[in-house]
């Protein structure tokens, strides 16, 4: 956690607004700017509360509390005009009217703090500088962590949740790299990919454990962890990270979330890195939504028969950049901040300079074996097809390097390791 | 076997027979009384429902073979009373005892003879289950089939077995009125039973470690999980293992015959089976088929039929928990016991496991394809697989779907026929151990037949230490190495590096295989 959270309690009001008579008699509750938030905070956990919504009804009320009070006392024409061409506006009202009676905003801005959510509102303390000038700014932020962390260059490593082991193997490997080069990984904690990536990024942080934490952007509410499996991912990335979400607590996993959602990714990244894409994957959306605002867009290619690469090759296509090394990423980022010189990698492990320049005994052997590994994950016995050694002289010399931490194993799949 | 003639009306016969318990036979005493009183015919001797139905077909048999069915009092008693009696095999002996009892019969003629037969209701003597058990239970010098039971009755080699096709035959040919059935002579044992065709192992191709795997299998016993997406010859490599083992030893030839005798099952021609054989059985069947049951008659299961060979089963992760769980004990022990109202029954039950699992539903996990299943799924997946069910592996590996490029790559693999030789070899360097096979290598003869030299013990220290190796694969490591360097012909109790090495490339972690973190 950082320091922030605790300073915030002292905060001094920013904007004077009077308390209201919806929110009661109140001794130390929400003051000025907090009075807004609270309004917005109960606002968000209506049904089918969106940004757009959102900013429709407090530009049309003027402000959180007065629109609060128009939902609250069921007025319809508090929603006329904010439906677009979808639903019923009665239908609509009477929903939120529902969902907003005996709710007490104060209480619910109080619920965040106590769970330690801190509410971040456009224009005061703490809300992201990235997020400011923004096309589509959240009106609130709810942050969990080192909000300090955006301060430092950015790179939104995304992808589909239904990625391949080579997408994987690269989201972690590039997010590690990131990491130990002080740049801070950004990507939305789902499954696949975004996993892959913030998970490299804390191997970076746990092996040297100076480089910034990853920072994720969620489509839930804090208290609610999706998807499940990711739970200590989650936990790991709040203590030594940070995670925002546009959502007030409880909220959970709706689909529409998740493209709003990718926008604020694409608003706070500097470059934006998709991995791997399906023909239709919601990574092609933080993609557009990082093109609106001029981030650059990376794309890695992969195999042209993996469903996996199809959305990424179409970006391609399109003329988004490529990506095949850690370095193409960080050369976009420093053309992109000039001012910020990403950090040199990590030096290579002594042991393998020793198999590498041919010192040692069996080293030949190794070497060679090195050679027909090469670069991409392979199995045993592609080895022993390449070699055409015995099966047992192969795995004599495989073991060697595994025991010099040369060559990983997941699985089947042998890798030759880059560092 | 002996009659007693009762001057006045009452005589009394009794026959001999046996009846199935588990695998094995039972001798059953048949006794039949005839008494004058109005005419009857009960059983008694805790008969089942399908002893109660032989009273029908006694009666109808002897009626439809023109013989004079005694109009008076017939009281069946099957000794030893206690003993559950199942199956219709008890029919011909029945039969038998009346006409003995009622005189239409010389008691002397079936002195020292038992039978065993159910019959039709025109008087057909017909074949029954578990024959090889049931007669081997048996003193009598001489044995009554049906014609199709001969060769398979014959296989016990103590006994005169004899057929007719029906009951006036035997009848006929106990007075010496008539020939007995020429049956089917037993066949040598080299060229019965030849082994369903299960393909060479020169087929598998591009896949060396895999076939590394069905070779140590094969000479160690040691149990074989693969891993791999559909098609990628989970199946075809199971079946070629089968392929390598050796002949069964003759004990071993009979118990298997006699398992496979009591569940009914098809026997090969010449009765004996030989050959190891190779069980399949879909995730779907009933636990009563698999490990063995059934509400009267206690068959043996799948796990049973399969012993002395091999037990493939094929998406490991379909299976019930259950039948999962009761694999265990046979693993254990090489028995399965099954409890019944009426006592437990133990089958034998020592197979070569062979398992085989999607890494995941798609099945594309830890391949190169994406998966299309959530973490979740995926675990939910794993753990339907018990890890210690999973440690009884000592042979774990993936397997990837074929690449047709790979098929042409190399040279000529070996054929099985090589490589059962080497087997064979293997398996005679066990025995002479004191064991099966290197897989019941534990305890003083691991450390006497499995000795880490140093270079060895830091081989595997630096495993574990960078946790490719559990403490608990260890041994099971050992044991694997202890086969390769059999298989290399390397009589040295002492590992080799390079031996140590391979065994732990062909023990995966089930979790990496399952695409599943650790
Ligand atoms: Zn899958």
């Amino acid at each position: 956690m950082s320091g922030w959270s605790s300073s915030a309690d002292g905060l001094s009001p920013q904007r004077a607004i009077g308390l209201g008579p919806t929110v009661g008699q109140v001794e130390a509750g929400p003051l000025g700017e907090e009075v807004h938030a609270a309004h917005v905070v109960a606002l968000l956990a209506l049904p089918g509360m969106g940004p757009a919504r959102l900013g429709r009804l407090l530009s049309r009320h003027g402000s959180a509390e007065r629109a609060w009070q128009q939902v609250a006392a069921g007025v319809s024409e508090a929603v006329f005009g904010q439906l677009g061409r979808r639903g019923d506006p009665v239908a609509l009202a009477a929903a939120w009217q529902a969902a907003a009676a005996g709710v007490d905003p104060r209480a619910r801005w109080q619920a965040h703090r106590a769970a330690g959510v801190v509410v971040l509102a456009k224009g005061g303390y703490g809300y992201p500088d990235r997020l400011v000038g923004d096309l589509e700014p959240p009106e609130l932020l709810f942050a969990q962590g080192d909000i300090g962390l955006l301060g430092h260059p950015t790179v939104a490593l995304v992808g589909t949740r239904r990625a391949s082991a080579y997408g994987l193997r690269l989201a972690r490997s590039w997010g590690d790299a990131l990491a130990s080069a002080g740049v801070v990984v950004v990507s939305g904690l789902a499954a696949g990919i975004d996993a892959a990536a913030h998970q490299g990024a804390l191997d970076g942080l746990e092996r040297s454990g100076c480089t910034p934490g990853p920072v994720a952007v969620v489509g839930t509410g804090h208290d609610v962890c999706y998807p499940a499996s990711s739970r200590a991912l989650w936990r790991r990335v709040a203590d030594v990270g940070l995670i925002l979400s546009e959502a007030p607590l409880g909220t959970r996993p709706e689909p529409w979330r998740f493209p709003a959602r990718n926008r604020i990714i694409a608003a706070l990244a500097d470059v934006v890195v998709v991995v791997e894409s399906h023909e239709r994957g919601g990574s092609l959306s933080t993609a557009e939504e990082a093109a609106a605002r001029n981030r650059v867009v990376l794309a890695v290619p992969g195999s042209v028969y993996s469903p996996a690469s199809v959305g990424t090759h179409r970006l391609i296509a399109e003329g988004a950049g490529v990506a095949v090394s850690i370095e193409d990423v960080l050369l976009a980022l420093g053309s992109r901040r000039p001012g910020s010189t990403p950090q040199p990698l990590p030096p290579t492990a002594p042991l393998g300079d020793a198999v590498r320049s041919g010192a040692g005994p069996m080293a030949e052997q190794e070497r060679n074996l090195l050679d027909a590994l090469g670069w991409e994950p392979t199995t045993l016995d592609d080895l022993v097809l390449r070699t055409a050694w015995s099966l047992d002289t192969v795995c004599a010399v495989l073991n060697q390097l595994q025991r010099l931490n040369l060559v990983t194993q997941a699985g089947i799949w042998l890798t030759q390791r880059g560092d | 076997m002996v009659s007693l003639s009762i001057p006045g009306e009452a005589m009394l016969a009794s026959i001999s027979s046996s009846v199935l318990r588990g695998v094995d036979g039972v001798p059953v005493t048949v006794e039949v009384h005839v008494a004058g009183g109005l005419p009857a015919f009960t059983v008694v001797g805790l008969p089942d429902a399908a002893c109660r139905e032989a009273r029908d077909r006694v009666r109808a048999a002897v009626l439809s073979s023109g013989l004079r069915w005694p109009q008076q009092r017939i009281t069946v008693n099957l000794a030893p009373s206690g003993l559950p009696k199942a199956g219709s095999g008890l029919d011909l002996p029945m039969a038998i005892g009346v006409l003995v009892a009622s005189g239409l019969l010389d008691s002397q003629r079936v002195a020292d003879v038992a039978f065993l037969g159910e019959l039709g209701l025109g008087g057909a003597v017909r074949p029954v289950a578990g024959i090889v058990p049931l007669v081997e239970a048996l003193a009598e010098r001489t044995v009554v089939v049906a014609p199709r039971c001969q060769a398979e009755a014959s296989i016990v080699g103590r006994h005169c077995v004899r057929a007719a096709p029906t009951l006036a035959g035997v009848l006929a040919a106990l007075e010496g009125s008539a020939p007995w059935a020429v049956g089917p002579s037993p066949l040598d044992r080299a060229d019965s039973a030849a082994p369903i065709s299960s393909g060479d192992l020169a087929d598998v191709r591009g896949q060396p470690l895999a076939r590394r795997a069905v070779e140590v299998a094969a000479a160690g016993g040691h149990h074989l999980f693969l891993v791999g997406p559909p098609g990628a010859g989970k199946t075809m490599l199971a079946q070629r293992l089968v392929g390598l083992l050796p002949l069964l030893e003759p004990s071993v030839a009979l118990e298997t015959t006699k398992i496979h005798s009591a569940a009914g099952e098809r026997l090969p021609i010449g009765g004996l089976i030989s050959w190891a054989p190779f069980r399949a059985p879909h995730h779907g069947a009933s636990m009563a088929a698999l490990v063995g049951g059934g509400s009267s008659w206690l068959r043996p299961g799948e796990i049973s039929l399969a012993s002395g060979g091999v037990l493939f089963l094929d998406e490991l992760a379909e299976f019930t928990p259950a039948v999962l769980d009761a694999l265990r004990q046979p693993l254990e022990e090489g028995r399965i016991r099954l409890a019944r109202a009426s006592g437990s029954v133990s089958f034998p039950a020592r197979f070569l496991l062979v398992a085989a699992s999607n890494p995941c539903p798609c099945g594309n996990a830890g391949t190169p394809q994406p998966c299309r299943c959530s973490v979740a799924i995926r675990r939910r997946y794993r753990r339907r697989l018990s890890a210690p069910l999973l440690d009884r592996f000592d042979l774990r590996l993936g397997v990837q779907r074929l690449d047709p490029e790979r098929l042409t790559i190399g040279g000529p693999e070996e054929s099985s026929e090589v490589v059962a030789a080497r087997v064979a070899a293997a398996r005679e360097l066990a025995r002479h151990r004191g064991v099966g096979a290197n897989r019941d290598l534990a305890g003083a003869l691991l450390e006497r037949h499995a000795v880490l030299g140093s270079s060895g013990r830091a081989l595997l220290t630096d495993a574990l230490r960078q946790q490719r190796l559990t403490a608990r694969g260890v041994d099971r490591v050992r044991r694997v190495a202890r086969t390769l360097a059999d298989l290399a012909g390397d009589a040295g109790a002492e590992l080799r590096d390079e031996h140590l090495s391979l065994a732990m490339y062909l023990r995966a972690e089930p979790e990496a295989l399952l695409g599943v973190e650790p």
